[in-house]
């Protein structure tokens, strides 16, 4: 199974909305809330070279924002 | 995987008018799905709504959920599946999405709209480095900062006055000579101390060195054309989506709105269209309920007059 993690913030909608996604396809995940843990936001824009909301996470590959059909790929939806 | 069974309607798109029509469909018994790529629409955005009757002072986000729950409580189902093809045979559509494909007997277009992109040097240079599109997502980023926000619309208010809570300065750049913001947004903005309107001016370049430090105006500001800015939120009106709703010969205006009558019938027989991608004129949260509602009703006695199951 894919290591999934969704870096969000509590006000942001597209952050809500990949949520939303990845619970309606079953997929397990960790959130890491970026506007409250410094190191999650640290780690979110070394990995993704940026720093908007949200970022996905699976198995390492980054994708920034509510991009459907990247993550479908990773996922294999 | 084509699913055999013939729907009554298609709902295109999950935002409000989309749950409009969801719910009056569901209490007309209609088998009905809705097939969008997200749910929620443009009211996501919109960090306080407090115009909707029955619901004061509601995020955005939460008055979406609020909508979608109970119009799924009469029976539509929603998919989160992307629409990327629709074709119009004798008496049906076949919908095809990026999973699957459905036959239906109408089709309730509530596509929404998208942003619209300012269109200068250096703004998908500085995409998420400086220069973002949602002040409710990334706001937190600029705590004690200086902004600015472009454009004059209500929205373009609303991004303001959500900056203004964590920012040092915000300016709004907006290219007329007066924002067009509703009264009652317009006077928050005014009694916001720390917001300033540059009227009259554009941005017509983002510069820095691997993020956003300054854009160039075509106007000067305190004598200078350059104005530094730690982030750029860009709010110019948007693009309404009607590429799927062309492909089946469905009219637009001169705005690429789709055109619809009084009672959200589109030109073509069996399509409806309701919310922000039609030409209705006052684009709002109510607005766009009413008219799903009055397309699911039409679509409704579209099934019960027109039509014959194939």
């Amino acid at each position: 199974m894919a290591e999934v993690i969704v870096y969000s913030t509590d006000s942001c909608p597209w952050c809500r909305k990949v949520e939303e996604y990845l619970q309606m396809n079953n997929i397990n995940f960790d959130v890491k809330k970026v506007d409250q843990d410094r190191e999650a936001a640290m780690e979110m824009v070394q990995a993704s070279g940026q720093q908007g909301v949200p970022v996905v996470s699976i198995d390492g590959k980054m994708i920034v924002g509510f991009n459907k059909a990247e993550i479908d790929k990773a996922l294999g939806l | 995987m084509t699913q055999n069974n013939l729907l009554d309607t298609v709902i295109i798109g999950a935002g409000l008018a989309g749950y409009g029509a969801a719910l009056y469909a569901g209490r007309f018994k209609m088998n009905s799905v809705i097939l969008s790529r997200d749910t929620g629409g443009t009211i996501n955005w919109a960090h306080i709504v407090d115009n909707y009757p029955g619901i004061p002072n509601i995020e955005g986000i939460d008055l979406a959920d609020k909508i979608k729950e109970h119009a799924l409580k009469f029976g539509a189902e929603l998919k989160l599946e992307e629409v990327e093809n629709l074709q119009k045979e004798d008496n049906y559509f076949k919908v095809k999405t990026d999973k699957s494909e459905y036959l239906t007997k109408t089709i309730i277009i509530a596509t929404g709209r998208e942003r619209k992109k300012l269109g200068i040097p250096g703004e998908e240079e500085f995409q998420g480095n400086g220069v973002h599109t949602c002040a409710v997502c990334d706001a937190f980023l600029y705590k004690g900062k200086t902004v600015g926000v472009v454009g004059g619309s209500d929205s373009a208010a609303k991004e303001a006055l959500v900056l203004a809570e964590h920012a040092k300065k915000v300016y709004i750049i907006y290219r007329k000579d007066k924002i067009r913001a509703e009264p009652t947004l317009y006077e928050k903005v005014m009694e916001t101390s720390n917001i300033e309107i540059i009227n009259n001016t554009n941005i017509i370049q983002a510069k820095g060195d691997g993020r956003l430090s300054h854009v160039i105006l075509d106007n000067q500001y305190n004598g200078s054309e350059e104005l530094p800015l730690d982030g750029l939120f860009i709010d110019v009106g948007y693009v309404p989506l009607t590429e799927l709703a062309r492909t089946i010969g469905v009219e637009e205006n001169e705005n690429g709105e789709i055109i619809v009558d009084k009672m959200n019938c589109t030109n073509v027989r069996g399509v409806f269209a309701a919310g922000d991608v039609t030409d209705i004129e006052f684009k709002q949260a109510i607005t766009a309920v009413a008219q799903g509602s009055k397309a699911a009703y039409m679509a409704f006695k579209y099934v019960n007059t027109n039509t014959k199951p194939s």
